[in-house]
């Protein structure tokens, strides 16, 4: 009686300390989470990219592939996808390069750093505020402050907003003018190497330049391919930034994907065929995800390979 | 040879200043703008200046609608951030720590799948969402704007993961050794070494869940449960006028808790380098 | 440790009482609880509730329940409730509403029953939230129309012609163009998005006979117009306007993010479009400059030809389809449209009464500014409309017209002709039906 139940409790703790088991409670949160609020959402929505569904109206009737066919012949949906692969080609690097810097100019100690680190947070903290939109129009206006700054300079005004090859580049100094999110994170990362790393390496008479590029950006580098893909991500989804400063103009040239979505989605009432652009560009993310993922087995240095 | 040393500090100094200013020049036109009147706001100056100090903006602002103060929403603003962004910290920890340390099944599909949720756009997945959420009930409510965070936000756990990796697994083979379980291991060796990469999950999350207002637009109705985001932006009607001044005088308000919760975990960030306990 | 334990138990003994109080009371049986919700600014939000008390006030078994959102944000909340089918009992709708029409429970019913009240509203006025077939949608929150706004001052600064009652799209770029020439501001200001409703639907209006073209036809089921060169003058004109700079270009109209910041308000322009419910604002704000605006006719194509206006609603209140409480509701709107205690709250803030004996009451307190709009709308409440008129659009309209603004832009800069641009317009136009 006695050796059963002890059995039975070594069984259970058997059970209970199987990877199996602790991996699944751990992630339960999550797992709870993905199947309930997630994947049927999700699911509606690869439905819904089959039909003709628009939200004013309830009905959804199934077109089979006329929206897909219908997107490869959208010159909006050409352009729109070209200007968010070049926001975000050009946004990200240079945000994580400049939130790295900074993160790293950032660490000495000096009781100075808190208060330089809250000036260099504070743009993050106001998102895409009105007044930030209104502040970032005045800057690239005609008479704005860029201008009379090219016009000191004896040169000619470009006209910002009015160029629809140029007025993505507002937009994309405004990304990287809030980077304070990854500055953050890689602070957090560059706290977490170990100082010794760095005695041992003075020891040797390495250079300032030498422990940044040895020691600092391999132990950082878990943390680079995050701040990469997560920056990657958002930057394909970005749409604050383009709703409230230019509303995709001027003729199309700061549509980005996801203004494009929710114009098709909410403005024209077309959430079938917003849904079906939601799973193209699903598709050309994966497909970039996967290849930074593949080629960082190449760059990224894990304490805990195994 | 000291004071080459000094000019250098001094440059360093100087350089960040400067930079610091222009990053924060938008945020200081905003506040600065909560001093202007409505005309000066929309002639378009960057001067940082107001002609005319104008302060009502603040009692203008704050008087809210409808007999409803500002007090109420940024009490309930504050309920949901802080409730949200505990939740976020605790139950991204666990999941990070199942994706990153425990090798069971189905751990690279739920990986994908959590990275999933985050390439489809907002837009198409809120109203089967919001469906879900009314037909158990919960709309409106606080409900739908808390429970997810309880079930773990990818870009935490993902983060998590990264940091985790950082911790070198002989911590936790030493631990099994001493028989602890990985119950245990969670608890009492990779969470508190974990601290930086929750103080940035609390700073960011925090002001994403203050910042949004998508979720309480939706899922929110009567307007003493509005939150602070969707407060602020009635005084904006493009079918209308906008109330500039007191917009900005708001938003000036609304930057304050974001930034106090910034500046309390930031010196945890700062401490001196290398001094987390991970030292060889 | 302890203190941590305290607190997540207070901030979890918080939600649970913030969560009950969302569930709504129980009522005793006469009690009748109505949602209600609105877009619009402060002000408008203070004086809705200020009468939604007053009523409750008057009525007491009726409690309202009301929300208030910006424009984006309305219309946003309105399709999840459209979803999940708990649309509010009364609720606010512009001029594009046909994807809702199915959400609205038509008002007639009531009238017959004398539970809403239209004895002193015009036939015009109700017209315009009605639908061909004579359905009464809802009540109109205040009657609208187009007009163009413009500093005299200026005009004759520059030695334009002003504008007459039936002055000419010719007549308006000739006096942009001099206007620039002389005084180097735009003649004209921005359009904005409103540049579609000017060059497809009024345009097209003015031309033929009256009531012989539209840019949709009556029924909504396709085009009201055959050729589409007779949309290409139009995007001629605007294109030959912004190459020679007397209308602002896209980058100078991105600047304009309120009609108080219209060029016209801040001195770099002369005329602006706007809706004259606008008018009143613009007027003050130029007035404390020292200038003295003045509010004209929408240029017509030929001096002898249409006028192409219309009297519209700016925004209506409907009863919902989903609502249990429809016949409150509709008295509920009966009382707010023609109360006049209510209106002397409301102040015409959402538009110009359309109940005569409110207006009357309002005009005694007029400012200078509202009393040109009330001319001007009497005035154009003169002109000669067609027997018959669609006040809804069709719901693919809003891509037509965004794409219709990208062409123009596209004609400025050289890619295609206007001629191009009329074809593709009227291409998207009339894909709205396939």
């Amino acid at each position: 009686m006695n050796g059963a139940s002890t059995a039975k409790a070594q069984g259970f703790r058997r059970f209970w300390n199987n990877d199996n088991t602790v991996g699944h409670v751990f992630a339960a949160p999550f797992i709870f989470g993905f199947v309930c609020f997630s994947l049927i959402p999700i699911c509606m929505s690869f439905y819904y990219s089959f039909t003709d569904y628009s939200l004013g109206t309830k009905s959804a009737e199934l077109i089979g592939f006329k929206n897909f066919i219908e997107l490869f012949q959208d010159e909006v949906f050409g352009k729109s996808i070209l200007k968010t692969l070049q926001y975000v080609v050009v946004s990200v690097p240079l945000k994580l390069i400049f939130a790295l810097l900074v993160a790293f100019i950032l660490t000495r100690k000096s009781r100075m750093v808190t208060l330089y680190r809250s000036l260099y947070y504070v743009p993050s903290l106001v998102g895409g505020s009105i007044a930030v939109a209104l502040v970032w129009k005045q800057l690239f206006a005609r008479k704005g402050l860029f201008n009379s700054v090219l016009v000191n300079m004896g040169l000619n005004k470009i006209n910002w907003f009015g160029d629809q090859n140029l007025a993505i580049y507002p937009l994309i100094l405004m990304a990287v003018w809030q980077f304070g999110s990854s500055m953050i994170i890689f602070a957090a990362g560059l706290k977490e190497i170990p100082s010794t790393y760095y005695e041992a390496a003075e020891i040797d008479g390495a250079s300032g330049i030498q422990k940044f590029f040895k020691i600092t950006l391999p132990c950082l580098s878990p943390i680079i391919l995050y701040n990469l893909v997560m920056q990657t991500i958002s930057a394909f989804m970005t749409f604050t930034q383009a709703f409230v400063i230019t509303g995709g103009g001027p003729n199309n040239g700061t549509l980005l994907y996801a203004l494009n979505v929710y114009n098709q989605a909410f403005k024209y009432n077309k959430m079938g065929y917003a849904c079906a652009m939601s799973w193209v560009m699903l598709m050309i993310m994966s497909i970039i995800t996967l290849i930074i993922f593949r080629t960082s087995r190449f760059w990224v240095f894990s304490e805990s390979e195994t | 040879m000291k004071s080459k040393k000094v000019t250098k500090k001094i440059l360093y100094h100087v350089l960040v200043l400067i930079l610091g200013f222009f990053m924060i020049y938008p945020v200081l036109w905003m506040i600065s703008g909560s001093f202007k009147e409505n005309a000066e706001i929309l002639r378009g100056t960057l001067a940082l200046i107001p002609q005319n100090l104008k302060m009502s903006n603040y009692a203008t602002g704050w008087r809210g609608f409808g007999g409803i103060t500002f007090a109420t929403f940024f009490k309930n603003s504050f309920i949901i951030t802080v409730i949200a962004t505990f939740g976020t910290v605790l139950s991204s920890s666990l999941v990070a720590y199942a994706f990153s340390r425990i090798r069971f099944r189905g751990r690279k599909i739920w990986f994908t799948c959590m990275l999933a949720t985050m390439m489809l756009p907002g837009q198409v997945i809120m109203i089967p969402q919001y469906l879900i959420y009314y037909r158990l009930g919960l709309v409106p409510g606080y409900v739908p704007l808390i429970l997810p965070y309880f079930c773990g936000q990818a870009f935490f756990i993902y983060q998590m993961m990264q940091f985790m990796q950082g911790i070198p697994r002989e911590l936790d083979e030493a631990a099994k050794i001493d028989g602890c379980s990985k119950y245990k291991i969670y608890s009492n060796i990779v969470l508190p070494l974990l601290k930086p990469s929750i103080v940035t999950t609390i700073i960011i999350q925090f002001y994403w869940k203050w910042d949004d207002y998508m979720g309480p637009l939706l899922y929110l109705s009567r307007p003493k449960s509005y939150t602070v985001s969707i407060a602020i932006k009635q005084f904006a009607d493009s079918a209308s006028v906008t109330d500039y001044g007191a917009m900005f005088a708001m938003s000036t308000l609304s930057l304050i808790p974001v930034f106090l919760i910034f500046l309390f975990f930031n010196r945890y960030l700062v401490e001196g380098i290398g001094t987390s306990g991970l030292k060889g | 440790m302890k203190k941590r334990t305290v607190s997540i138990v207070m901030a979890a003994a918080m939600t649970a009482g913030l969560l009950a109080g969302h569930v709504m009371p129980v009522m005793a049986e006469e009690q009748i609880n109505l949602r209600m919700a609105w877009w619009g600014s402060q002000d408008r939000h203070d004086k809705t509730v200020a009468a939604i008390e007053l009523y409750e006030e008057l009525n007491p078994n009726v409690h309202i329940e009301y929300e208030f959102y910006s424009f984006d944000d309305y219309f946003t909340k309105l399709k999840t409730l459209v979803a999940s089918d708990e649309v509010w009992d009364i609720f606010q709708l512009g001029g594009n509403f046909p994807m809702y029409l199915d959400k609205i429970y038509p008002l007639d019913e009531f009238i017959e029953s004398g539970v809403v009240d239209v004895s002193k509203i015009s036939e015009a006025n109700l017209k315009t939230t009605q639908e061909t077939d004579g359905t009464q949608l809802g009540l109109t929150n205040g009657i609208n129309t187009y007009g163009i706004a413009y500093d005299p001052a200026m005009f004759e600064e520059a030695g334009a012609a002003l504008p007459t009652e039936n002055w000419t799209w010719d007549d308006y770029k000739a006096a942009a163009d001099k206007i620039t020439e002389e005084l180097g501001i735009f003649g004209s200001s921005t359009f904005l998005s409103s540049d579609f409703i000017a060059g497809c639907s009024t345009y097209i209006g003015q031309q033929g006979d009256l009531g012989q073209y539209g840019f949709f036809n009556l029924d909504l089921t396709g085009m009201g117009f055959d050729d589409p060169q007779m949309l290409a003058p139009f995007i001629q004109m605007r294109a030959d306007m912004i190459n020679s700079g007397s209308y602002p270009d896209a980058g100078a109209s991105a600047e304009v993010t309120n009609i108080e910041n219209d060029f016209l308000v801040t001195g770099e322009a002369a005329m602006t479009w706007v809706a004259v419910n606008q008018f009143p604002t613009i007027y003050n704000v130029c007035k404390d400059m020292g200038r003295t605006l003045a509010l004209a006719t929408v240029p017509r194509v030929t001096a002898d030809g249409n006028s192409g206006a219309m009297i519209q609603s700016s925004q209506m209140l409907c009863v919902s389809q989903d609502s249990e409480n429809k016949e409150a509701a509709a008295a509920f709107i009966s009382w707010f449209e023609n109360d006049i205690d209510c209106n002397n709250i409301l102040q015409a803030e959402r538009g110009i009464p359309a109940n005569e004996d409110v207006r009357a009451a309002l005009a005694a307190t007029a400012t200078e500014g509202q009393q040109i709009m009330y001319d001007y709308v009497d005035m154009v409440s003169g002109f000669k409309v067609p027997d018959e008129i669609n006040v809804l659009s069709p719901s693919g309209q809003d891509e037509v017209q965004d794409n219709y603004l990208n062409y123009i832009q596209q004609v400025v800069a050289g890619e295609i002709t206007a001629e191009e641009a009329a074809e593709k317009t009227y291409a998207d136009a009339a894909a709205i039906f396939e």
